[in-house]
């Protein structure tokens, strides 16, 4: 057998994920500086310059912010609005729990409960004690737009806020919303 | 092709039978002679292969989860660009001026110029229909995989229009999805 030509490594930025060399056509090549700096120096000479006349310093402390903190203060205009490839911006999604009745075969109903894992809820443990809870099937379903959510049957709007808010302390009732002829109405 | 995708685009996924397994070897050995001697280590004999079908024709190739391959319908395989980067070689290359990587970062098909240009560069023996990868100008890896519309002696003459179709580029849904589970 022929020799095995061994795998070229590739140097990956940690930030944007691109070969280091495209961080500068990537989408945040701002982002990716600091760790360029570091790690592919002779790639972006001009990049190096610049920081070693003044702000090592910064540099670094900038690296641990984005490493660790990237969602705290240090840059919440742009955390915002997060810029997709094509130009478009995307707002960042906000963490709440959307609970909707839906109603089948007339006196039957399902009651979905949207959201939940934003909060760093267990999805499949949570659907357990709804079920508990309510005596009632209860399930994780994958929902219309690549959400995962929670199907209790029945009606169960009506105590399940308390029921949330007192498993699931990090949930606020404010963060609580209810879907009522197709509207947003907060429970709380 | 991988603008958007994310693994909710995948339809089904199977491990596939020993024939179809050795299907999917010989036609990538045959396409990527230079894969050769790796294809082993790549595609194991007795790891499962599996094949994620995803909408609009489109195959992946996964071992141990992680796409290396894809084609649509019953079109010739190509590596994924994580792939190609391991083993730059395997693929005839096409370099594009440094104008033109924007574009094809952003998903735009290569066009005759951008080749041509003095920061491009061409493989004569390019055939149309024909897997390549896209380098660019002063850069070292690839930044796409395109698929020839045109010989690369077309290119050169008609210098109009559409050279490669974009089917797979750095940053794009299928660059992102590193496993699939």
């Amino acid at each position: 057998m022929a020799e095995k030509p061994q795998p070229v490594r590739v140097l990956y930025c940690a930030v944007c994920t691109l070969p280091a060399e495209y961080c500068e056509f990537g989408p945040d090549f701002e982002k990716c500086k600091p760790w360029l700096i570091q790690n592919a120096p002779d790639l972006y000479p001009d990049l190096t310059k610049e920081s070693s006349t003044k702000d090592v310093d910064k540099v670094t402390e900038q690296l641990q912010s984005t490493g660790i903190a990237s969602t705290a203060s240090s840059a919440p205009k742009e955390e915002a609005v997060k810029r997709l490839p094509g130009g478009k911006m995307k707002k960042k999604e906000k963490a709440e729990v959307v609970i909707e009745k839906v109603v089948r075969n007339k006196r039957k109903c399902i009651t979905t409960v949207k959201g939940l894992d934003l909060f760093g809820v267990k999805l499949s443990d949570a659907s357990k004690k709804l079920g508990k809870k309510f005596a009632t099937g209860a399930s994780v379903v994958k929902g219309p737009t690549e959400k995962e959510q929670i199907d209790v049957q029945g009606d169960i709007s009506y105590d399940i806020v308390d029921f949330i808010t007192e498993t699931w302390r990090d949930v606020p009732e404010t963060a609580i919303f209810f879907i009522e002829d197709g509207k947003k109405v907060p429970a709380a | 092709m991988f603008k958007k995708f994310s693994s909710e685009d995948v339809s089904a996924q199977n491990q596939v039978k020993a024939s179809v397994q050795r299907r999917i070897r010989q036609s990538i050995a045959d396409e990527y002679p230079g894969l050769e001697p790796v294809l082993d280590d790549l595609l194991p004999k007795k790891a499962p292969l599996i094949v994620a079908k995803c909408q609009n024709h489109l195959n992946l190739v996964l071992v141990n989860n992680v796409p290396l391959f894809f084609n649509i319908r019953d079109g010739p395989y190509m590596p994924t660009l994580r792939l190609l980067h391991q083993y730059p070689n395997i693929m005839k290359k096409l370099q594009v001026d440094r104008g033109a990587i924007k574009f094809v970062l952003a998903g735009a098909n290569v066009m005759c110029p951008g080749l041509t240009s003095p920061g491009g560069a061409l493989d004569n023996e390019v055939e149309a229909e024909t897997p390549v990868a896209i380098m660019a100008e002063g850069k070292q890896h690839a930044l796409a995989i395109g698929f020839t519309k045109m010989s690369a002696k077309d290119i050169k003459t008609i210098n109009k229009g559409i050279g490669v179709d974009n089917m797979h580029y750095l940053n794009d849904g299928l660059w992102k999805m590193e496993r699939l589970d």
